[in-house]
């Protein structure tokens, strides 16, 4: 077997001095997908800007393919093949939604087959290439946030609450088609706290509470157990 | 009268250059240049003197355009990285106190060193008829090189990879850093860039008329104007409302008055302010 794609230990980070999360720990396999669910506030942002190099950790280790983040600047990290999609999306707002694709190849010119495999993903995105993406619905500013990243043809892909502001049937939309790039062989990190989609689709799952991760386990496991049966589904 | 509407015109494109330089700064850090038309009266005294000293006019305008531009850089390297630290209000106020005082020491060297040193490309020949309007021949050749500058941003913010890095840095410098662009280095280039900008606007103007070691505030100031009448962070809205403002400017000075001219500028920038406070072209 070989190496783990991601390997964080002990990450602690946060704002001002003040610590937010506590002693992450987190290993993904390739071709895994993996969520992170947790309650509003719960530290699941703080931890993946800290894990992407958007935020300087205080003490820990984040190794992504065998290399230690902590020496890449922030704006690299991405073309190390690990990609990241905010929960606020933080798209182009006056540019075409075409223009918004070619910037996720940055510095390269955009791939013409990477773009196909995107529109293939988000038909949606094509038919909508030449409009602003300051236009476009909240699900399809989603897809084009996720094309986004893809354009950089990532290796793992973290998503901050892909679901944030969406119905709930295009909630279920956007996990099917994140189900789709798992298909694909993508390797997915994914935080939520729409915990039933995230569990559906994830093959295990941390839970992050005030800071720290209180349980993990596959995503049955986490399904069947009393607390988060209580706490996050509602049962 | 079509005359004036065409020397107007010429002046509203050097204005609509100047307040790109100054548009294109702030949109992407926050800076508001108050030396921005100082830089562009550095560029025209380092032509000057080495014109003076013998130099070519191509060389001199060349090496005044590319020293103006080396100023951006080593501003925004230098006293500009303190501001980029900042958030929000406190980097606009840092940002424009620190180029004011910038202003300040470019126009008080200026002053000091070359109190009379001017530069004057004035284009010889007499007047050509364009339309069946007589202009002056330096008028063509300023608006030319203008037009083909702003057709060179048109084509630079579409189509290159360092131009639609610079919009994305505007739109959003979050997003941009996730796609693997350096907000600080796209910050440098283009304060470069706005310092060419003024310098080759600066070169233009001496093609009609002197342009005098103390012109930088006056400068400045049609600069800041446009730039907050197209809306700040607006290039192509920079670029309308500078030559509407050259019209208004040119238009008024001719036919009411040079003093009041300038009333009647404010006036116009106040009324477009007011009835367009998000800028000319920006959707509220």
């Amino acid at each position: 077997m070989s190496d783990p794609l991601l390997v964080v230990t002990g990450l602690c980070a946060g704002y001002l001095g003040e610590d937010v999360v506590h002693d992450i720990d987190l290993t993904l396999e390739r071709g895994e997908v993996v969520c992170v669910i947790g309650s509003n506030g719960a530290g699941k942002t703080t931890m993946l800007r800290a894990m992407c190099g958007l935020l300087k950790a205080s003490a820990g280790e984040v190794r992504f393919d065998g290399k230690d983040l902590r020496r890449v600047p922030g704006h690299q990290v991405m073309r190390t093949g690990m990609v990241y999609v905010p929960a606020e999306r933080h798209l182009f707002p006056g540019m075409t939604v075409s223009e918004n694709l070619a910037l996720g190849s940055y510095p390269k010119r955009p791939d013409g087959e990477q773009l196909q495999i995107v529109y293939r993903t988000f038909p949606r995105l094509q038919e909508r290439a030449r409009q602003n993406a300051g236009t476009l619905s909240g699900g399809e500013q989603q897809m084009l946030a996720v094309g986004r990243a893809l354009m950089s043809k990532p290796s793992l892909l973290v998503l901050d609450e892909p679901t944030t502001g969406l119905a709930p049937v295009l909630a279920q939309e956007a996990y099917a088609a994140l189900g789709e790039l798992r298909e694909q062989g993508l390797t997915v990190l994914v935080a939520e706290q729409q915990v039933p989609l995230a569990l559906e689709l994830a093959d295990r799952g941390s839970v992050l509470d005030h800071g720290r991760i209180t349980l993990a386990g596959t995503s049955e496991e986490l399904a069947s157990n009393a607390e988060v049966r209580k706490a996050y589904l509602g049962i | 009268m079509e005359a004036v509407l065409i020397d107007g015109f010429v002046l509203g494109l050097q204005f609509g250059i100047l307040g790109v330089g100054l548009t294109l700064v702030y949109g992407l850090g926050g800076v508001v240049n108050l030396a921005h038309g100082q830089m562009a009266v550095v560029a025209a005294i380092v032509a000057a003197r080495l014109i003076d000293r013998g130099a070519s006019t191509a060389v001199a305008v060349g090496a005044g355009i590319i020293a103006v531009a080396l100023l951006g850089v080593i501003i925004d390297r230098t006293l500009m990285q303190p501001v980029y630290r900042e958030q929000s209000d406190h980097r606009v106020l840092l940002g424009l106190l620190l180029m004011l005082g910038v202003g300040f020491i470019i126009d008080g060297v200026l002053e000091w060193r070359y109190p009379i040193e001017a530069l004057n490309l004035r284009v010889a020949g007499g007047p050509v008829e364009v339309f069946g309007v007589k202009v002056r021949r330096g008028s063509i050749v300023a608006s030319s090189i203008i037009g083909g500058v702003g057709l060179l941003l048109v084509v630079f913010f579409r189509y290159t990879t360092l131009g639609r890095a610079t919009r994305s840095v505007i739109q959003d410098e979050e997003g941009a850093r996730l796609c693997g662009i350096n907000p600080s280095t796209v910050r440098t280039a283009i304060f470069g860039l706005s310092g060419a900008l003024a310098g080759i606007v600066a070169m233009t103007q001496a093609m009609t008329s002197p342009v005098v070691s103390t012109a930088g505030v006056g400068l400045t100031v049609f600069a800041l104007i446009v730039a907050v009448v197209g809306g700040l962070g607006s290039t192509s809205g920079a670029f309308l409302a500078g030559i509407l403002l050259g019209l208004v400017n040119t238009v008024s000075a001719t036919y009411i008055g040079t003093f009041v001219s300038s009333i009647i500028l404010l006036m116009a920038a106040a009324v477009t302010i007011l009835l367009r406070p998000q800028g000319l072209l920006s959707r509220a």
